[in-house]
Parts: C-alpha cells; structure tokens; sequence
C-alpha cells in the first residue's frame, strides 16, 4: 500500500541506539529512516544520544514505532493541523503520562527533531491550558508568580480587550 | 516548566486566534508574557474595534501625532508609559473607525465637552496610521479608510513592510488614484493593492 512516506529500508533491517544512560535499543530501520538524527547514532557500540535517558526514549520510540505508518507530511501543508488542537485517542492516551514526562518526551522530540511528536506534546500542554485562569495555570503547572501587584494590574488594564474575546 | 524557548512559542501559538486563552495565560508570569505579546498584539483583533485597544494604541502617539489632535480639544487619559511597545509587534492593522469612533464617545461622556464629531475621528485616524507606519516593524496588512493625508503618503512611499494595501475610503478620484500608483512604483515591498469597494469618482454631487 502506498501510505506517501518515502521509507527505502526494509521491514526487517532494525538499527541500534543507546541511551545516555547506557540503555541500547533496535529499533526498525524505517523510523530512523523517518527521522533522519536517529540515523546520527545509528551504530550503538560506542555511539550514545546524549541528553536523552533510556526511559524518555523508550517512550519516544514506542510513539515512532505506533506511528511508522502515518503520511509525512510536507512543509507548510500542515499549518491547520497545526492549528488545531484536536488529538487521536491513542496518542491522548500514550501523553496521559505525569507532567515530568511529557515536558522530557517535548525536549527529546525537539532535540531529535521529531516534529509530529513535538507538535502533538505541544498540543497537550495547550489543552492543559485551555479555559484556566491564570491562577488555575500557575498551580497546574506549579509556577511562581513573579509581577508585582501594581505591575500586574497595569498589565491586565493594558490587555484586557483580549478577555472578553 | 523547563522547555526551550521555542517549544513556548508553538504552544502559545495554539492560542493565536484564542484571545482569552492568550489573555490567562500572558498573566501567569514575566517570562510568559514576554513570549505572548508579541503573539497577543501581531493581530490583537479582527475589526480593532474595541476602544480599549484604541486606548492603548494611542499611547503609543509621539509629540507631533498627539499635537496634530490639539485643535480638536481631545483629551488624553492619564496613564502610566504602557509595560511594552505594543504597536511595534502588529502586524495586521484593519478598520480603525469603529473603535476610534467609540473610544471618542467614551472621552466625550467621561470629559463631558463636545467636538465635531467626524473631523476629530478623522485626526485621530490619521494620527493612528502614521504611528503604526512608524513604529510597527513587521506590519504587513494595513487597511484605510480614508484617503491620505501627505504624511502617510510619503510614509507608505518608503515603508519596507507593508505587502498588502486595502485601500477602502469610498471613492477613487484622480488624485487619489495618481497617488496610489506613486506609492505602488515607490514603495518596494507592497504587492497587492485591494480597491474594491471603492466608486471611481469624487463622492460629490
């Protein structure tokens, strides 16, 4: 079935990678073929993804493996996808992970340059934002509150056409 | 929240028709607004015709733009200097007139003092335009409603943002069109100039 990815490697070749914790992986070759950094470390022996531990990329490599199959899509023609903010079960499902991971799975992807799962951690972040107060945000995301009270008002004044948008 | 800067700037980008959103979340800290302003005012509305907006807008006049409005007796608020340059951030600037319109009722009820009404809606607009021409570094999108004064000609003649012109002040005399084909030859960034919804003609009878 033609599915539009331009994967040359077959079904059985499969590649290694190591964490940078010491943790080796073979993966199918197809998805370091996808995303062509994986290739980078494609070797394992001595070679090793710096920055990204066994436990984020066993994850990230569970999303590539699920989604081998998925179109690629081309530059510029994924602007309304990347607009809205709707999200597969199974991908709501594998991102339904604590808060810790989802911001690691967000730096491997973006390290890695892993654009859809990048996008779709993005995604997860903006719904868990959407409709809180700004309160409701900062103890969501455990942030400090650092305006000053004058400083915030002002702000608020200066801004606050876009509240009742 | 430890992510770089620009995966910050994709999530917030969910939000950029999402005014309200945007709006919650630029209050949450100073590193998040800095990223969200920028988002919040490049296209701050569809029909910039909430006169708080105007409000804010308007402080951002130099001291010619804000003498040019002398004569019409308007009186400025008293505010602090706004917590950032907004207009410099817009990019899409359209139909003014409402909002200026309203804003100048709101001065007229709050001020209680009375003045023509459209001549000063007018100064106010082109006092408007000629700060966005200035100050807005990506502006691209600029809609006019009103044929333009010399300043703003000569402005749109050098400007080297502005891609797209929608030019809508009613009627289209020889003048008018002898001028946009100036700023058409002179200006090396515009590309497409809408003239629709204008008459050819001068409007009078």
């Amino acid at each position: 079935m033609d599915n539009g990815t331009s994967n040359s490697a077959s079904e059985n070749e499969t590649i290694t990678l190591k964490s940078c914790d010491g943790i080796e992986f073979h993966i199918d070759a197809r998805i370091a073929n996808r995303y062509t950094l994986l290739n980078n470390w494609n070797g394992g022996e001595s070679a090793c993804i710096p920055n990204v531990n066994g436990k984020v990329l066993e994850k990230v490599l569970e999303w590539c493996e699920h989604h081998i199959n998925d179109p690629q899509l081309n530059c510029g023609d994924d602007d309304s996808r990347r607009r809205n903010t709707i999200i597969e079960e199974w991908d709501e499902n594998f991102l339904s992970c604590d808060q810790d991971m989802l911001f690691e799975i967000i730096l491997a992807a973006n390290y890695l340059e892993i654009k859809p799962l990048l996008d779709l951690g993005c995604k997860t972040v903006a719904n868990m934002m959407k409709s809180k107060s700004p309160e409701e945000i900062r103890s969501a995301f455990n942030i400090d509150n650092d305006y000053t009270p004058e400083e915030e008002e002002q702000f608020r004044k200066e801004n606050e056409w876009a509240e009742d948008y | 929240m430890m992510i770089p800067y620009e995966c910050f700037f994709k999530i917030f980008n969910y939000f950029r028709n999402d005014y309200k959103n945007l709006f919650s979340c630029l209050l949450v800290n100073r590193q998040w607004c800095r990223i969200i302003v920028p988002i919040l005012w490049s296209e701050p509305s569809r029909d910039f015709s909430d006169p708080r907006l105007i409000k804010i807008y308007l402080l951002a006049l130099n001291v010619e733009e804000r003498a040019r409005l002398t004569p019409f007796k308007i009186i400025f608020p008293n505010y602090p200097r706004p917590l950032f340059d907004y207009s410099t951030f817009t990019t899409h600037v359209g139909d003014l007139y409402d909002g200026i319109k309203y804003w100048l009722d709101e001065r007229r009820e709050k001020d209680n003092y009375c003045t023509q009404d459209d001549e000063s809606a007018n100064a106010v607009y082109d006092s408007l335009v000629t700060m966005f021409l200035r100050t807005s570094k990506k502006l691209k999108y600029l809609t006019l409603n009103r044929a333009f004064n010399k300043i703003i000609f000569e402005d749109l003649c050098i400007n080297t943002t502005i891609t797209c012109l929608n030019f809508r002040s009613g009627y289209l005399d020889s003048k008018v069109i002898q001028r946009l084909n100036d700023i058409f030859i002179k200006n090396t960034t515009l590309s497409f100039l809408n003239l629709s919804h204008n008459q050819l003609g001068t409007g009078e009878e």
